[in-house]
């Protein structure tokens, strides 16, 4: 068993080596960086939900409501602080959440998935026929400022990611702690068997709700931080394909630990990334098999690599 | 006391229980005895609140049990020990004991513990094994601990006697005969009176989902 001193301690110095590191490393992997650890929040969250044995399919929803959010942020309210968007963007998510999961706590399984499905491509039909929202174009969002500071050029993009990454590891820090409590450790218990949880004595819709909400929160927070760092926004944030790619980066990493996602969301850029370099006219087919050899050799995902193994019991 | 009027419960629409009557004074043990595919575990589901679209009043010391969300039941002093007993494996006997405090949020936890240890003192012995390390019968007697966690004022335990050793369903009707000076209200199903005879002060016998009093 793992000493509270390495518990804590690891994954500070970890957090601690990343921001150094992305003080160190080029521009574009920096960005590539950036961009899995904000993609890796909406990761993190869809894994809040499988733990739970519910696969969103729409989880560009949130996604894509956190970008709007703060986009509109900037250009409708004039919000020029970074840390208010991003709240901006959870708020957001959350509060449709909160509206949705009345009716999506009730269903499971492929209908679950349908029905968040449906409602990403509600928003993303929404915002196709917006024309004050740049329609299919989208729209951009100036640099923000950073606890008051307006940072430009490089100083602004080295702000930006000890913000995304500051923000990845508390989420992380914060979800691990809610799913080694009573309320978290509810999703397995929930997944294993929704009747024995009922006559125990706890809520299967009221802890599914909860759940529902955290994770679009969390969605929605990598939805702010995508927007920001990239400066602009468009429909295919929610588009069907966008929710799709965070589940097969799901499914990549893994639901072991709240660091898979981050692990994975990753891979999956670098993969995406050097595909596309190499092959640009079939990129999709190598990220393609990449998941085939995945799901063949690590069917718990890329965080089996670091599981212990038991023991073998010899004799002596 | 639990008081069922007039109960009628439809599963895919084909009629399980047709208007079921019982009523059980705290303190007493009752019997419901019925061959399988009778209607047991649906009357005992029904009362836990696990089955929708059920019709009839089921109320506990006057409480209609109807307005009582299922999981509420537990929080309102109902204890349920299903059939095939529904331990969490990878857990130890003691945690599987205090889940339902746990999602209850109870105040006396170790008070509650500390007495169903003395009732069944046999759990306590294996407190600290995982459930899967346990025969079917310690599991029973486990699930009814577990049970007992919650079941404050009614405890309904679904043939808490099949597939058990002679020996250990011994002990469990010890066990369940010495709850009566608790004043709890119990209703247990058998599908013959092997064990329940001796232990039941009224009987109920279902038969096609129809319950009389015997």
């Amino acid at each position: 068993m793992r000493g509270p001193a390495v518990a804590i301690g690891l994954p500070f110095l970890l957090f601690c080596g990343l921001i150094a590191a992305g003080f160190l490393m080029p521009g574009w992997l920096r960005f590539i960086t950036l961009i899995a650890l904000a993609k890796g929040l909406v990761v993190l969250s869809l894994m809040l939900l499988m733990r739970a044995g519910l696969v969103s399919f729409g989880q560009g929803l949130y996604y894509g409501l956190g970008a709007y959010a703060a986009g509109l942020g900037v250009n409708l309210l004039k919000v020029t602080e970074a840390l208010a968007l991003l709240a901006l963007g959870v708020a957001v998510a959350g509060a449709v959440a909160w509206v949705l999961g009345f009716l999506l706590t009730r269903y499971r399984e492929i209908f679950f998935a349908m029905l968040s499905l449906a409602f990403s491509m509600i928003l993303y039909g929404l915002l196709v026929k917006s024309s004050a929202l740049g329609s299919t174009d989208g729209f951009n969002l100036p640099t923000p400022t950073f606890l008051g500071f307006a940072f430009a050029g490089t100083a602004a993009r080295h702000a930006l990611f000890v913000l995304t990454a500051s923000v990845a590891f508390a989420a992380a820090l914060l979800l691990h702690r809610y799913l080694g409590s009573t309320r978290g450790y509810l999703g397995e218990a929930i997944r294993e068997n929704e009747i024995r949880v009922e006559y125990l004595g706890a809520s299967v819709r009221g802890a599914l709700h909860v759940k529902y909400v955290l994770s679009a929160a969390l969605a929605g927070a990598g939805g702010a931080l995508t927007a920001v760092a990239t400066g602009h926004i468009d429909p295919d944030l929610a588009y069907w394909t966008t929710s799709g790619e965070f589940v097969f980066v799901a499914i990549l990493s893994g639901t072991g630990s709240v660091a898979a996602p981050f692990l994975g969301s990753f891979v999956f850029e670098m993969i995406r990334t050097y595909a596309f370099a190499y092959s640009p006219n079939t990129w999709q087919m190598v990220v393609g098999a990449t998941m085939l050899l995945v799901i063949i050799f690590m069917p718990g995902g890329l965080w089996s690599l670091f599981r212990r193994r038991p023991r073998l019991v010899t004799r002596s | 006391m639990l008081e069922v009027r007039d109960l009628q419960v439809s599963i895919q629409e084909t009629a399980i229980l047709h208007g079921v009557n019982l009523v059980i004074p705290p303190g007493a043990v009752a019997g419901l005895v019925g061959r399988n595919g009778a209607g047991k575990t649906t009357l005992m589901r029904s009362i836990m609140g696990l089955i929708a679209g059920i019709r009839g009043a089921i109320a506990l010391d006057g409480q209609d049990l109807a307005k009582a969300s299922p999981h509420r039941r537990a929080h309102l002093g109902i204890g349920y020990m299903p059939e095939d007993r529904r331990l969490v494996p990878e857990l130890t006997v003691e945690e599987n004991v205090l889940v339902p405090a746990w999602a209850t949020g109870s105040a006396d936890i170790a008070q509650r513990l500390r007495w169903i240890y003395q009732a069944i003192p046999e759990v306590k012995s294996f407190a600290a094994r995982k459930a899967m390390q346990l025969s079917g019968g310690q599991q029973k007697l486990v699930a009814l601990a577990r049970a007992l966690m919650t079941g404050r004022r009614l405890l309904l335990l679904d043939e808490p006697f099949e597939g058990v050793a002679p020996a250990l369903a011994h002990r469990l009707v010890e066990v369940i005969a010495g709850l009566r000076a608790d004043n709890l209200a119990v209703l247990l199903s058998e599908s013959d009176y092997t064990h329940s005879a001796a232990l039941v002060n009224q009987l109920f016998v279902i038969e096609r989902g129809s319950v009389r009093q015997a």
